[in-house]
């Protein structure tokens, strides 16, 4: 268990070395992408262009610059925005922290909860209009685009039918935190927790659907049948106990993607500053030290989220515990 | 300067039918402002520093206005007097002396900052050191004028302006003693980047964090991914009602975040009383018919223009750039900017309402004041006379609706000239920077200009220059390269007639515009308007031609 954890810890060092260096690589090969002018402001004089580059260490050699920019992310942490200039990275990051976790658990609650049920049912039902309807239902979930979605639930509940009694309770967009009105909170949280949920109900459901009518197939399930156990418990025992893996697999990856500003869209549709809105404005604005902040802690949450996969599988699947 | 963001969303074909018939929303005169209340703001995010000898956005002059003051400043009035100089921290406008080289500024008395410190002569000396200090982004341009401003150009940190900033304890007064004449000095220093600090402000900028001023709020706290907070100003008494008035809301919050559309429905929902962006395209309607009541709109000093690099070829020939001048549909392009209402066909450089401006267009099938319709035949003729059709053109343009479809019509204008043309659309945040070095060989673009202050040299020398075209540099702004040393010299006469005669010198300036406009080191293309969206409880919008809206004089119910 040890040595599993601290080879993933390597592995995790080495993803997030690899992407910061890609994404400052990346940064510097971009046309026009040299900061300095911007950061100088419009129609500066030739000195005042100097004076900037120095300041901000523009005009050393770029490994140079990567190490001092490493330096001041990790170590001194006082690496600052260069588009809001004296907006410091870490603390920003930090801070837009529990709006992203806010959005993606209480969206993960409904669509773990959601995907069971559509998978459990299509999977029992199969072949029936019932499945049928599931999965069509699925598909279309799937198939939305989730800044549509948003949009949409915005133009309803915003603005087509704001002030009539079905959506006059919905607050203006934006964050509110737990600690200061958890009604609030939750009130203004509920619909992009339904929207970006939607896709991954659709998903997951059709995913352990599939799972489930695969295994109920096997060979164990047969024997559990035959040792007399009821069809209910055959199902939810055997059959989607050993389902859930390719459940839990995705829900890791995907939970870890959107923790990590995968929610991007979600977040700016609805004016929530997750990391992933800032993510978003970072990329617009080309503000360098923000995009290698946000970037690195995406890899650490997905590698963590697969490192968190790999250890649940161990309490999920006998065959891996056994294996051990 | 340029706007932060510019009409980004606005697409072809959409009007503002509504808008027309409205008259701008300003409130009467008689009327009694209600004292209270919060001001609610939105933009779509931040836009930068807050310090403001640095920060150069149109969003944050606007509340900088309200924050700060110079010794003098823009009149705060929604006509067209508020594109005059009136005396702030100064008891009254000065003379210039010394044939236009010496200003001598006497200080209020009794003006405190929001940290409760008193404004002394010292304090403005500070003030103007720390420009060149911290490396504020006009000191070299619009500031490098005062007597020893050159070597605080080459070492800031040592910056002392000996000689050229003297203040005078004692009196009460300061002097400012410049190298030469110059008659848009006080307008230059009317601007935010001359704003007066406290002695013990940070001689670096400052960033998130505020710096107290005089103005009648003071920021309370300012985070760019979320909120910037106004309140007012404890220790602030209205001296002069057209320089710095007191002001109505006892708060002002401005939010960062929302997306236009949703900063739009907030406004009409009354969740929030303003929106910095402009209203996208697929809103117009709506607002020019439901909402007409709670729209205003505003031509502004400012061109749209495609610059033409006059070093490169096809465009290193004055008849193909006047060919392109020639062959511009202008009102095609008013078009896929949201139509008539939101903007104004032009071919000159001076955009209407500004100082030495008289209507002009020498690029049209009737050539005159105003620009009627294309020339195609004038234009085919020049081409070919020039020879070079059957060359490639390479079109740079923001990666905004607007600005592809502009750049997408001038590849059709080129392409019916003879050019095999194509468009390269760049992130707005690059493009600007992008065209001004010569490195990148750009041959043709897209792009904007807003006064920074209403004098021609803003527009002409700034931006067409020989002093302003820096080779390989990304801040070179005069993009078309663009060097003549007649139009130079006339250019400088021209500011030297301002000091002995005004009168003469703005005729001396319209001449100049005209011959820059025949040069054709640019197409005109149109000038925009600002559409300003607010909500019903908002009342007294008065619209500065100088820096918009004045938030601080308008009151919510």
């Amino acid at each position: 268990m040890l040595t599993a954890l601290l080879s993933r810890l390597g592995q995790m060092v080495l993803v997030m070395f690899g992407i910061s260096v890609v994404a400052f690589l990346i940064f510097f090969a971009t046309p026009g992408a040299d900061p300095s002018a911007r950061i100088a402001g419009r129609n500066a004089s030739q000195e005042t262009l100097v004076q900037v580059r120095h300041d901000f260490g523009l005009d050393r050699p770029l490994p140079v610059q990567y190490a001092l920019m490493m330096e001041r992310l990790f170590i001194s942490r006082d690496l600052t925005s260069f588009v809001n200039r004296g907006q410091r990275v870490v603390p920003t990051v930090l801070e837009a922290i529990p709006i992203t976790l806010s959005l993606v658990l209480g969206a993960a609650v409904l669509w773990l909860l959601g995907g069971l049920i559509v998978g459990v049912i299509a999977g029992a039902t199969r072949g029936t209009w019932l499945d049928r309807t599931l999965m069509i239902l699925s598909l279309i979930g799937v198939s939305i685009p989730v800044f549509w979605l948003g949009e949409v639930a915005n133009l309803v509940t915003q603005s087509r039918w704001h002030d009539s009694w079905l959506f006059s309770w919905v607050p203006p967009l934006g964050y509110i935190p737990f600690t200061e009105d958890p009604w609030g909170w939750f009130k203004a949280l509920v619909i992009p927790w339904f929207t970006l949920a939607t896709l991954y109900i659709g998903l997951y459901g059709r995913v352990l659907r599939a799972s489930i009518i695969e295994t109920m197939q096997e060979d164990f399930i047969r024997t559990a049948r035959a040792k007399g156990i009821g069809e209910r418990r055959v199902l939810m025992h055997h059959g989607l106990r050993t389902s859930l893996v390719a459940f839990v697999t995705m829900f890791g990856l995907d939970f870890g993607a959107l923790v990590g500003g995968g929610a991007l869209l979600t977040e700016v549709v609805f004016g929530l500053q997750g990391v992933g809105k800032l993510t978003y404005g970072a990329l617009q604005t080309l503000d360098l030290p923000m995009i290698l902040a946000t970037v690195i802690y995406a890899s650490f949450f997905v590698v963590m989220a697969n490192f968190i996969v790999d250890v649940a599988f161990v309490f999920i699947d006998p065959r891996v515990r056994d294996a051990h | 300067m340029r706007s932060r963001k510019v009409f980004s969303a606005m697409m072809a074909g959409v009007g503002l039918a509504g808008l027309m018939l409205m008259a701008p929303i300003t409130g009467a005169a008689a009327q009694e402002g209600k004292v209270g209340g919060t001001l609610k703001l939105l933009a779509n995010a931040a836009a930068g520093t807050i310090d403001p000898h640095i920060n150069y956005t149109l969003q944050y002059f606007q509340i900088n206005y309200i924050l700060y003051d110079g010794l003098v400043t823009f009149r705060k009035t929604g006509d067209k007097t508020g594109f005059e100089v009136v005396a702030d921290l100064a008891e009254s406008l000065p003379k210039p002396e010394d044939g236009g080289k010496k200003y001598v500024f006497k200080l209020r008395k009794g003006i405190k900052f929001a940290d409760g410190s008193d404004l002394t002569t010292a304090d403005v000396v500070a003030s103007f050191q720390r420009m060149f200090k911290i490396s504020g982004p006009t000191t070299g341009t619009l500031y490098n004028g005062i007597v020893g401003a050159d070597k605080c150009l080459k070492t800031p940190a040592t910056c002392t302006l000996e000689g050229g900033v003297v203040a005078d304890e004692a009196a009460s007064t300061v002097t400012f003693n410049l190298v030469t004449p110059d008659p848009d000095f006080l307008q230059k220093i009317s601007i935010p980047h001359a704003a007066i600090l406290p002695t013990q402000a940070p001689l670096k900028d400052s960033g998130t964090v505020p710096i107290p001023g005089t103005g009648p709020y003071m920021i309370a706290s300012y985070d760019p991914n979320s909120l910037l907070k106004m309140v007012r100003n404890p220790h602030f008494k209205e001296w002069s009602k057209e320089a710095q008035p007191a002001g109505y809301p006892d708060e002002i919050d401005y939010g960062f975040g929302l997306t236009d559309e949703a900063a739009v429905t907030a406004v009409e929902n009354g969740q929030a009383d303003w929106m910095f962006d402009p209203p996208p395209a697929d809103r117009l309607a709506e607002l020019g018919t439901k909402y007409a009541k709670q729209v205003s709109v505003h031509p502004l000093t400012a061109m749209w223009y495609a610059p033409m690099n006059t070093n490169l070829a096809p465009f290193n020939d004055i008849r193909v750039r006047q060919a392109v001048n020639y062959a511009i549909d202008r009102a095609a392009i008013v078009k896929l900017f949201g139509g008539s209402n939101l903007a104004q066909p032009s071919c000159q450089i001076l955009p209407p309402n500004f100082p030495s401006y008289a209507p002009y267009c020498p690029f049209s099938a009737n050539p005159g004041e105003k620009w009627s319709a294309p020339d195609l035949e004038k234009a085919k003729a020049l081409i070919a006379a020039s020879g070079t059709a059957g060359q490639e053109v390479t079109i740079i343009t923001e990666d905004t609706e607007v600005s592809k479809s502009i750049g997408v019509y001038l590849q059709d204008v080129l392409n019916g000239l003879g050019y095999k043309t194509s468009v390269k659309p760049i992130s707005q945040n690059i493009q600007f920077t992008y065209i001004q070095n010569t490195n990148n060989k750009v041959q043709i673009s897209i792009s904007q200009w807003f006064q920074d202050y209403p004098a021609p040299s803003d527009f002409l020398q700034v931006l067409f220059s020989c002093a302003s075209f820096t080779p390989g540099s990304d801040a070179s702004v005069n993009i078309s390269g663009f060097c003549d040393k007649s139009i130079d010299q006339k250019m400088s006469e021209a500011q030297t007639g301002m000091i002995a005669d005004p009168a003469k010198g703005a005729q001396l300036w319209t001449a100049v515009d005209k011959a820059v406009t025949d040069a054709a080191p640019v197409a005109v293309l149109f000038t925009p308007k600002r559409v300003d969206l607010i909500s019903p409880r908002l009342k007294n919008f008065v619209f500065s031609p100088q820096f918009y809206w004045i938030m601080s004089q308008s009151w919510v119910e």
